[in-house]
């Protein structure tokens, strides 16, 4: 790949650089998931891992975690998506595939840079915008300006009248996420501080989750389930409802992340009925997408790409669920400050995006590098490993976030609280490990893919051959 | 461009649009994704209207939000009576304050809110303050061991009149009801310009 760098534009084949930010995602999802084991076994087993110095202590090593997988793994794969299917809608070619290399190049330095910074104690405390101020001013310009110009621009440039469903979600999201990142980190760049500070540092840690993840996570089963299944999409309306519900009623409800704060009650309100209506863009997705499976409910069961963005998309459901209510001033009061949000944010990033975008990498990879997955029998161990992963950590900290918010009400001695969940922090280091291994399961059957997959003839999509293992 | 309003309910938009709105449709190939012109299925409308009431029933403030200060003004009047000043237990004493306010009409907040006379007394000063100055204690709200002002409590005419005191139960509501409806007002005008939804669009020649 490095050397497109300096190649001229229409020398570069295209894809290559979705492929590069494909091969990225999931390199980071591996490192980025092993950093999470490795944080749950120094809660699971206090005794044998907490030690080793301030670099292995996990105030240091959790915020790496957090920011590999979301600026690694969920967002490249992310971008991924972007370069591939993009263009496809707009029935044209990504508008410069040298943006895109050098995009994904500057993006892996300037995640390594801001990862080591973190890991070696410079941060700015700040949940979900932890990196110093000179790593998020990097990550606006190198990362999200040049990722947004590509894809604004190839779809400025589509051979096609209108504009496909995914495609207004990619435009809006590229958009809005970077006005996220310059208006969320004002307090670094200007040092602003007090209520100010937390109410923009939660404004930034809830528009990256429903102004960026949300929406492309949603936006790419938008184009997988009808590509996949040859169904057209339920209801174009559906899709409007969807869009423009995430932009309202998704952009207001920061303020709900800090109900027990003196902040204005009235923005407390309004931002709690707000974040009850994100179930209306998630009634709208999920329908859409199911009503589209009509027909076709086979491929739930036989195709790789179908399972994983239709359990994504049921996660959703849950996911909702939570997020709409446990919000509100009487369920918060109870779960605020416990594991119930480690569970919940699990859900959001692991369950539901995860296995939307994961469909994503593993359909534009075969495509693009027109190749068969090497190994079905791989894909399932990591859908299987993955699903059963992420599900025990779900349920363990969900339960333990439950003992936690008991223990927090009825005033019980911290440490009580700490041996009762005890038990699910074993179960989370348990679940959180097989996710990992099932990570490198994953790259291992990409890399044969690139390296041994049978040949896709032109014209073909991967899913319309059979396997051959 | 030109809109309709003979059918509403169906489209906005004139015959010439609807017309070349479904050439369009038909015609376009979106990288080999075809859409459907299905109409948002009733159990999901619904739904979503259940979802707003929802978000509204839930959120009330029966629970949770900050009391003003104006609900303990009369217990704060209570503790300088010789009675309550004669109570040797604070315990005692802060059940017969709560048995001489009852009838007020913050009863049901202050259920809501109970405090003890440790509580009462470091709210006393501050409230006996405010009153002092003559502004109103429902503007003030209590946060922790404060009393200040900490909402938007409307705008003042020039004379020094209010336009409009919120009640305790609407801070940030009456917004709500706005921005919802501006959103859906949005989203039906956006919907209903598209061709109606008894039309589908033929994918790869094969009529609906």
């Amino acid at each position: 790949m490095l050397k497109y760098l300096f190649a001229k534009n229409e020398d570069i084949p295209a894809g290559s650089s979705a492929i590069y930010f494909g091969f990225s995602s999931i390199v980071w999802f591996v490192i980025g998931t092993g950093l999470g084991s490795f944080n749950a076994a120094k809660l699971a087993f206090p005794d044998a891992f907490v030690g080793g110095g301030e670099f292995f202590s996990f105030g240091h090593m959790r915020q790496v975690h957090v920011h590999a997988v979301i600026f690694g793994w969920i967002s490249m794969a992310f971008a991924m998506a972007m370069m591939y299917i993009t263009p496809v809608l707009g029935n044209t070619k990504l508008w410069s595939e040298k943006l895109g290399v050098w995009n994904c190049t500057l993006w892996n330095v300037g995640l390594s840079l801001g990862l080591t910074v973190l890991w070696a104690g410079m941060t700015s405390g700040r949940e979900y915008s932890d990196f110093p101020w000179f790593i998020d001013l990097y990550l606006a310009v190198a990362v999200f300006i040049p990722l947004a110009v590509n894809v604004w621009m190839t779809i400025l440039t589509r051979r096609t009248q209108g504009i496909y469903t995914t495609n207004w979600f990619f435009a809006a999201a590229t958009f809005m996420v970077i006005i996220v990142f310059i208006v969320g980190n004002l307090p670094e760049f200007f040092h602003l501080t007090g209520l100010t500070e937390a109410y923009l540092t939660w404004w930034f840690a809830h528009n990256v989750l429903g102004l960026w993840i949300t929406p492309v996570a949603a936006a790419i089963a938008y184009y997988t389930i009808p590509k996949v299944t040859g169904n057209p999409l339920y209801s174009h309306r559906i899709g409007h409802l969807h869009f423009w519900s995430v932009v309202v009623f998704y952009s207001t409800p920061a303020a709900h992340h800090l109900m027990s704060s003196p902040l204005p009650e009235w923005l407390k309100s309004f931002a709690s009925v707000e974040g009850v209506l994100i179930l209306v863009p998630a009634i709208a997705f999920v329908s859409n997408i199911l009503l589209t499976m009509q027909g076709k409910w086979n491929m739930f069961v036989e195709n790789l790409e179908v399972r994983f963005t239709v359990t994504g998309c049921l996660l959703a459901i849950p996911l909702n669920m939570q997020g709409g209510f446990q919000q509100t001033r009487a369920i918060n009061w109870y779960v605020h400050g416990t594991g119930w949000i480690v569970a919940h944010a699990h859900l959001a990033l692991l369950g539901f995006s995860t296995f939307l975008e994961g469909a994503a990498v593993y359909l534009g990879l075969q495509t693009l590098m027109k190749r068969k997955l090497y190994s079905l029998t791989l894909g399932n161990v990591h859908f299987w490993m993955l699903l059963i992963g992420f599900s025990i950590y779900w349920i363990s900290m969900t339960i333990a976030g439950l003992i936690q918010g008991a223990g927090k009400i009825y005033e019980v001695p911290y440490i009580d609280v700490v041996i009762a969940e005890h038990p699910y922090m074993i179960a989370r280091w348990l679940g959180g490990t097989m996710v990992f291994i099932s990570n490198i399961v994953w790259l291992y059957n990409m890399w044969m893919t690139a390296r041994e997959g049978t040949v896709v003839p032109a014209g073909r999509m991967p899913h319309e051959m059979a396997y051959e293992r | 461009m030109s809109w309709i309003f003979e059918k509403p309910l169906v489209t906005l938009s004139d015959t010439k649009k609807i017309e070349s709105d479904k050439v369009l449709w038909e015609a376009e190939d979106l990288g080999g994704i075809t859409e459907d012109n299905n109409r948002v299925p009733v159990p999901i409308v619904w739904l979503v209207a259940l979802t707003v009431l929802t978000a509204f029933a839930i959120t009330f403030p029966l629970w949770g939000q900050r009391p003003t200060a104006a609900i303990y003004a009369e217990y704060v009047q209570a503790m300088d009576k010789p009675e309550i000043k004669a109570i040797q237990s604070d315990v005692a004493a802060i059940e017969r304050i709560v048995a001489m306010s009852q009838g007020s009409q913050y009863n049901a907040q202050l259920e809501r809110h109970p405090v003890t006379m440790d509580d009462l007394r470091i709210l006393k000063p501050q409230i006996e303050e405010l009153t002092k100055k003559g502004v109103d204690l429902k503007d003030y709200t209590v946060v922790g061991a404060q009393v200040v002002l900490a909402n938007f409590e409307g705008n003042f005419r020039a004379d020094g009149s209010r336009e409009r005191q919120q009640p305790w139960w609407d801070k940030g509501y009456t917004i709500d009801i706005f921005y919802l409806s501006y959103f859906f007002i949005f989203v039906v005008l956006i919907i209903k310009r598209l061709p109606p939804s008894t039309w589908q669009p033929r994918h790869g020649g094969e009529h609906k």
